[in-house]
């Protein structure tokens, strides 16, 4: 067997300095009272995927090590290395690779994430210690489940891919590709698999705090929204919450394998999504403000996003995916030994640039290996380091306290369906209402290409979208509506002619029976939302019925009007508005006399021109690319504008005359009806409660100003701005491609 | 290297007016190369990604060619590339359709893997033509699935079928598993017969399909299964299977694998029988 250590003489000498010198009250350094230290080696790699990606598959080095679990006793650079699974455990076990574990709060078990051979998926095993033994605990064998921890009353949490609604596909995330994680749980015993709602992207590496709660890592994409963000919920996956990264209060674009140093206190991986062979920065977060314990630091109290802070703890280390400088390196993933104000932490890390580029052309892999991690010093002991394994996940074998079990009440009057709603939707930390401006609140389900749709919805970014209805605002400001569980959905306050006010930005959902009512509309996290006399006015109404047990293939309406309609088809709903009304003036032959747009391209002063057309005809092939899929239309292209990010990416010239009758670049915004100039220049009609003349703006109308005799309808206004404000899609369920038969 | 240049043509002002090549979220031509050059999937995949709207000829060219990598992860993220241009991909799908028809196994395999993953679904009578082809080898009808089973689409249940009886066991233990992930799959009845494949990874993937669509008819065969296979993959999948099927007759099979030598089986089999009411 290969010798372990590269540097054990140093990894002592320094060690014992880090311990004992400076006069430290302890004596035998961070580690003293830790008697050993479990650590899982994986074969060296380069190629993991981004930060979400768990199928990476390498048994085995070039000289036949396996992937293995390790313990390291005592854990210094001279201590005694023990695999501790899975030689012992069979033949079935011979080309096993280990992702991830946890160890059990007793530290007699380790419950851990593995793949048995090319051909399987990842699995989860419990790892007796006492003598040895491993069973695999039953999961969908054609699914992968990774990331495992131990939470209280004997169940494991995991990521997985098995998805929790019957009959549909896990989520795709709609820019790399990956087949979502999601939350479950099950027994030890194996017993009462329960997969959690889900989000329309990935969640991971979940952790336990000692309040009870898990935090992980959830990857929100909506529009513009692209980043991994740290997010909480209960041990049953109910009451989910923000945590750290959104609100500005981010350290890079993801932040990860968060692990709790004290309440309210972690530190996490800061980095780019990809690139980096998911490791990066340390971070030290702090949720809610500050206090001292002894030498401790907590920020247990007024946690929210709004309070949290961090520290870097590398300040050396890139947040993004710069190859990291020699000596600097990447850490993998860290566990504090304690909570001091600098901790000290017991890391992985790297040498090197750790990045997947400069590795690969160098033909090298990242070479992890574990360190205890002075931040007070920012001094790294070497422990230990496997020159052909990653030596990732150290953590002490040793008892830990059990925390509460976490979970919400559940409503079985719901029979199945989630129940949502805010207390008042005036309370906002995010936007400002004029009292008694909304009328009610849009509920709308998201879905991503797994349904069967080619790879864009239309060329605004966003994902597919299915309207669940609106729910009236009380006179309290509360509401209330009983939706699909599982599903995830966003929520838009909308005024009384149906049009976007403001629109939370991220996906939630909620299990079967759960009810998350909220205070307001992301009202501030860190203050109590005061109910009087006790039950809103929306209880006492009822919630509004949404779809609640219906089943998604059913979640579809060819009945457009207004109270019915759900997806928004371009190719079927929107064009017929302009077959019936607009083609008199708005077809190819332009009797409308409009001026075209120019594309130009300033470094070889080719251009086109693209003049307002609201036919459904194909478009041609030289706006193809920049007007997104071929069955888009002339009308789509008109009103939803071209690929903007094609456009800024190509570094073309966009350029128009000001005149009215000139073609803009768009007519609508997405999310932002009110705002788009389809919908100011129609000036709709009123929706809510119930649909009037009354118009949205003081201006003349387009159809009376062009001196038309009828308008349209009120149910083609709401169209119109539906479509607009569920992301201007060419696709819905109701036009889905993968509907026809071939 | 596939060659579309001729089909690039008609789209020549296109890319040519896209020619600065430098993305606002950082993307470019030049990295791209670098990350071709370094050879790492990863690099690879996330320059591709990070040019998900970058048009310049340079980059058409380059991404055409990673088609037809050696590597599954570099030819998805090119056909995902090519996704995001429609006009292009359906030039660059009617060349791999040619491929499906006449092409050698890695032909074969590139088009499947680009028809599929693209969502092409005017590709699929190809996609059932091509699986019936005698001198397309495995990788070739792996592919074949493999789009099938991505798209989801019911259109692809000749392909499934007809490679669950191919002389390739690894073939047929893919056809056996995507037959569940097809949207709209209402019986695992064609999956039955291969419960009895003589390949043991064949017996797992039918066992797993069968159980996970809930066949109850299959629960005889797979009580059989758990406590005489004799490989310890199969007898755990054909336990979960038993527990999603719920029949109180697999009580006894179960119970007598309760202690199964094998720890992949042992608490699968426990867990199943508690789950029988």
């Amino acid at each position: 067997m290969k010798t372990y250590m590269k540097t054990i003489a140093i990894a002592t000498s320094l060690l014992t300095a880090a311990g004992a010198g400076c006069g430290s009250e302890e004596t035998s350094g961070p580690l003293g009272n830790v008697d050993s230290l479990v650590v899982l080696q994986r074969p060296k790699r380069n190629d993991m995927g981004d930060i979400f990606q768990y199928t990476s598959y390498k048994p085995k080095t070039e000289s036949g090590v396996n992937a293995r679990l390790v313990k390291l006793e005592p854990p210094t650079a001279d201590g005694k290395q023990t695999v501790i699974c899975c030689d012992q455990a069979g033949p079935e076990f011979a080309n096993i690779d280990i992702s991830g574990y946890d160890i059990s709060f007793d530290a007699k078990q380790i419950v851990f994430s593995g793949k048995l051979a090319a051909n399987q998926n990842y699995g989860l095993f419990i790892l007796t210690l006492a003598d040895g033994s491993v069973d695999q605990i039953p999961t969908d064998p054609a699914r992968d489940y990774v990331s495992p921890i131990f939470l209280p009353g004997d169940k494991i949490m995991f990521t997985t891919n098995s998805v929790v609604e019957a009959g549909a596909r896990q989520h795709r995330d709609e820019y790399e590709r990956g087949t979502t994680l999601q939350l479950g749980r099950i027994n030890t015993d194996g017993t009462g698999e329960e997969l959690g709602a889900r989000n329309l992207s990935h969640r991971t590496f979940p952790t336990l705090m000692s309040d009870g709660r898990v935090m992980f890592t959830q990857w929100d994409h909506l529009g513009g929204m692209n980043a991994g963000h740290l997010m909480f919920v209960n041990q049953d996956m109910t009451n989910l919450r923000e945590g750290f990264g959104k609100e500005g209060t981010g350290a890079s674009n993801s932040t990860l394998k968060a692990q709790e140093i004290s309440p309210g206190r972690f530190v996490a991986i800061a980095t780019s999504r990809n690139r980096t062979i998911q490791a990066g920065a340390l971070i030290d977060v702090r949720l809610g403000v500050t206090e001292t314990d002894g030498d401790s630091v907590l920020a247990r109290e007024r946690q929210s996003e709004a309070n949290a802070t961090y520290k870097d703890l590398t300040p050396d280390v890139p947040h993004d995916m710069t190859p990291s400088a020699d000596t600097v390196g990447r850490y993998y993933d860290a566990f504090a030994l304690n909570a001091k104000d600098k901790p000290d932490l017991v890391v992985s890390w790297a040498n090197g640039p750790v990045e997947s580029s400069v590795l690969g052309s160098a033909g090298l892999e990242a070479n992890f290996g574990v360190y205890l991690l002075d931040t007070a010093r920012n001094q790294r002991h070497p422990i230990l380091d496997h020159e052909e394994m990653w030596d990732v996940f150290p953590r002490p074998l040793m008892p830990r306290p059990v925390p509460d079990i976490s979970g919400s009440a559940v409503d079985p009057t719901l029979n199945g369906a989630t129940q949502i709603g805010s207390m008042n939707v005036y309370n906002s930390s995010l936007k400002s209402f004029a009292p008694g401006s909304i009328y009610g609140v849009r509920v709308m389900e998201g879905f991503s290409s797994e349904e069967g749709f080619p790879e864009m919805f239309g060329t605004t970014m966003f994902e597919g979208q299915a309207n669940l209805g609106v729910a009236r605002v009380q006179a309290d400001g509360s509401w209330l509506a009983n939706i699909p569980a599982n599903v995830p959905i966003h929520v838009q306050a909308v005024d009384t002619f149906g049009m976007n006010m403001f629109s939370e930005p991220v996906w939630v959902s909620g299990r079967k029976n759960e009810s998350r009512v909220c205070g307001g509309c992301h009202e501030p996290r860190d203050k109590a939302t005061v109910i009087d006399p006790g039950q809103t006015d929306a209880f006492a109404v009822g919630a509004t019925q949404m779809y609640g047990l219906t089943p998604r293939d059913q979640r579809m309406s060819l009945d457009t009007s207004r109270d019915k309609v759900m997806g928004v088809a371009w190719s079927t709903t929107i064009q017929k508005i302009f077959d019936d009304n607009c083609l008199g003036c708005h077809d190819s032959r332009n009797l409308a006399g409009m001026q075209p747009y120019t594309i130009t391209d300033p470094m070889t002063g080719t251009s086109i021109q693209w003049t307002f057309n609201l036919e459904g005809t194909p478009l041609p092939a030289a706006f193809a690319e920049i007007g997104g899929e071929p069955a888009f239309t002339a009308s789509y292209l008109s009103i939803a504008g071209p690929d903007m990010e094609a456009i800024e990416e190509g570094g073309l010239m966009l350029s128009s005359c000001s005149a009215a009758n000139c073609t803009k670049l768009n007519y609508a915004m997405p999310e932002d009806s009110r705002g788009s100039l389809l919908i100011k220049t129609l000036n709709p009609t009123r929706q809510f409660p119930t649909q009037t003349g009354e118009r949205a703006f003081n201006t003349t109308p387009h159809m009376a100003a062009k001196g038309q005799a009828t308008d349209l309808t009120g149910d083609e206004f709401y169209q119109l701005i539906l479509n607009i404000d569920m992301g201007v899609n060419f696709y819905a369920r109701e036009n889905n491609p993968r509907l026809s038969v071939y | 290297m596939k060659n579309i240049g001729t089909k690039l043509a008609a789209v020549a002002f296109l890319v040519c007016v896209a020619s600065p090549a430098y993305a606002g979220k950082g993307g470019s031509a030049a990295k791209i190369r670098d990350a071709i050059r370094s050879n790492s999937v990863d690099a690879i995949t996330a320059e591709i990604e990070r040019a998900e709207s970058l048009t310049c000829s340079e980059c058409v060219q380059m991404v055409t060619n990673l088609l037809e990598d050696d590597r599954y992860a570099v030819r998805e993220v090119a056909a995902w590339w090519f996704a995001k241009r429609p006009a292009l991909k359906d030039m660059v799908a009617e060349t791999f359709l040619d491929d499906l028809a006449s092409g050698g196994t890695i032909k074969v395999r590139n088009a499947a893997d680009f028809l599929g993953r693209t969502v092409t679904y005017t590709a699929l009578p190809a996609l059932r033509a091509a699986i019936h082809r005698d001198n397309v080898g495995p990788e070739g009808k792996l592919a074949l699935v493999r789009a099938v089973s991505y798209m989801g689409h019911l259109g692809g249940n000749e392909v499934l079928t007809t490679a669950m009886a191919d002389g390739d066991a690894g073939v047929r233990a893919a056809a056996a598993t995507a037959w569940r992930d097809i949207l709209g799959q209402t019986s695992a009845a064609p999956v039955v017969p291969l419960l009895a494949d003589g390949d043991a990874n064949v017996r797992a993937a039918a066992a797993t399909t069968v159980g996970g669509m809930g066949h109850v008819a299959a629960a005889a065969q797979l009580e059989t299964m758990v406590v005489s296979d004799p490989d310890p993959v199969v007898r755990r999948n054909a336990a979960w299977a038993l527990g999603k099927l719920q029949q109180p007759s697999s009580r006894v099979a179960l119970a007598a694998v309760a202690a199964d030598q094998s720890g992949l089986v042992r608490m699968t089999a426990r867990a199943s029988l508690a789950s029988i009411r």
